[in-house]
């Protein structure tokens, strides 16, 4: 899923510096799951809002909404009382969702209200670590199911590099080496042997230096296109 | 008239008290069943066990008019659900940086270890913290008054 996390305080307050009637708008997607940017913590941001406000003298009304899904624009109809009464939104959903909001209101001023890090899986109760970059171009199939991509410092296909140590990625003791975990992974399901196999440059234009990517799958599209 | 007047000067603070049901809220029956005298603008509220406690819970009731809210939960190693007591705490202290990055006193947030035969402790932690919230004045942040 999308981990994120919540902007400091003070800089969602800049931003609403000036607004008199704000909504704060949550996601049931995967900010929920990681706990940034739900129901519960829509109440929680708007709370801190409006006793910061408070405090300040700068009293602001703040409206509280979550929708299903922000990626899915069809949810906002749901809202759309409150995002019109409101002068601003903070939206915490991912980007994509903030985007969403931006797109679908389109008067209306919105600020994300969570900084987006990763794709990411949940390893422990408080913690999330990169999986996936979506290269658009997946080789997991030759790295034992672990990706090189996203799990090796500099992304590389035909690793380790010099800086791999004891299992520890060059950049930081805390950083697993992604080739090593490659090697012992290879390693375990007695496929080792496929190191040997020099792996060709990838193609990183279905990554993002093809620029902006989209995906049409005609097989699902209706013919009124909506 | 001059009567009416001092009381409206008279900064009383209001407290809400989330207590564990095996523990705080117990040692606060206790304290009543023994006429103990403690703050009466405190409002109990049962939790079925501190680790129930939420930010959202603390800082929505100092947004509705609390001037400052703890949490009564039970000694430490003896939670009933085993981490509830120590997650409280982890939330408390994140609640308490939260707090004073808006500009609100973080000693507005109170916690405590007791067991539910200690009416007396109840009485002397409520007590603490009533002192405290009169020494700072009305929470600034509370948008209900
Ligand atoms: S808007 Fe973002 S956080 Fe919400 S469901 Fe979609 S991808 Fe996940
Ligand atoms: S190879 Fe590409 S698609 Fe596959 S896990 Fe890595 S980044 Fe994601």
């Amino acid at each position: 899923m999308i981990i994120a996390n919540g902007k400091p305080i003070e800089e969602v307050l800049k931003s609403l510096e000036g607004h008199k009637k704000v909504a704060v708008l949550g996601c049931r997607g995967c900010v929920t799951v990681c706990l940034a940017g739900g129901e519960k913590e829509v109440g929680i941001l708007a709370s801190q809002i409006r006793m910061a406000r408070e405090q300040a003298g700068q009293p602001v009304e703040v409206l509280e909404g979550t929708v299903e899904r922000q990626c899915d624009y069809e949810y906002f109809e749901q809202v759309k009382d409150i995002i019109e009464e409101a002068d601003a939104i903070v939206s915490i959903a991912c980007g994509v969702g903030v985007q969403g909001v931006a797109e679908t209101f389109p008067e209306k001023v919105v600020y994300p209200g969570l900084n987006t890090m990763f794709m990411g899986a949940n390893l422990n109760v408080g913690v999330w670590a990169e999986r996936c970059q979506g290269c658009g171009n997946c080789v997991l199939e030759i790295s034992g199911g672990v990706c090189p991509v996203a799990r090796c410092s500099k992304s590389l296909m035909n690793g380790p590099c010099g800086g791999s140590q004891n299992g520890k990625c060059e950049i930081s003791k805390d950083v697993d080496c992604g080739w090593q975990l490659i090697y012992d992974r290879l390693s375990k399901i007695g496929r080792v042997d496929s190191l040997r196999n020099i792996i060709p440059p990838k193609d990183w234009s279905t990554s993002r230096d093809g620029g902006p990517r989209k995906l049409v799958r005609e097989d699902l599209q209706l013919e009124s296109g909506k | 008239m001059a009567g009416q007047v001092a009381r409206l000067e008279t900064f009383q603070p209001e407290i809400v008290a989330f207590c564990c049901e095996n523990s705080g809220y117990l040692a606060a029956q206790m304290a009543i069943e023994a006429k103990l005298s403690y703050p009466q603008t405190v409002t109990l509220v049962k939790l079925p066990c501190s680790g129930r406690v939420d930010a959202l819970f603390l800082l929505k009731a100092l947004e509705n008019g609390a001037d400052g809210v703890m949490v009564l939960a039970c000694q430490k190693e003896n939670c009933k659900f085993l981490k509830g007591n120590v997650r409280a705490e982890q939330r408390i202290e994140a609640t308490r940086k939260t707090l004073q990055r808006i500009g609100i006193q973080p000693e507005r947030v109170a916690f405590c270890h007791l067991a539910a035969n200690m009416g007396h402790k109840f009485v002397e932690e409520v007590r603490g913290l009533y002192g405290k919230l009169t020494e700072l004045g009305p929470n600034p942040g509370k948008v209900r008054k």
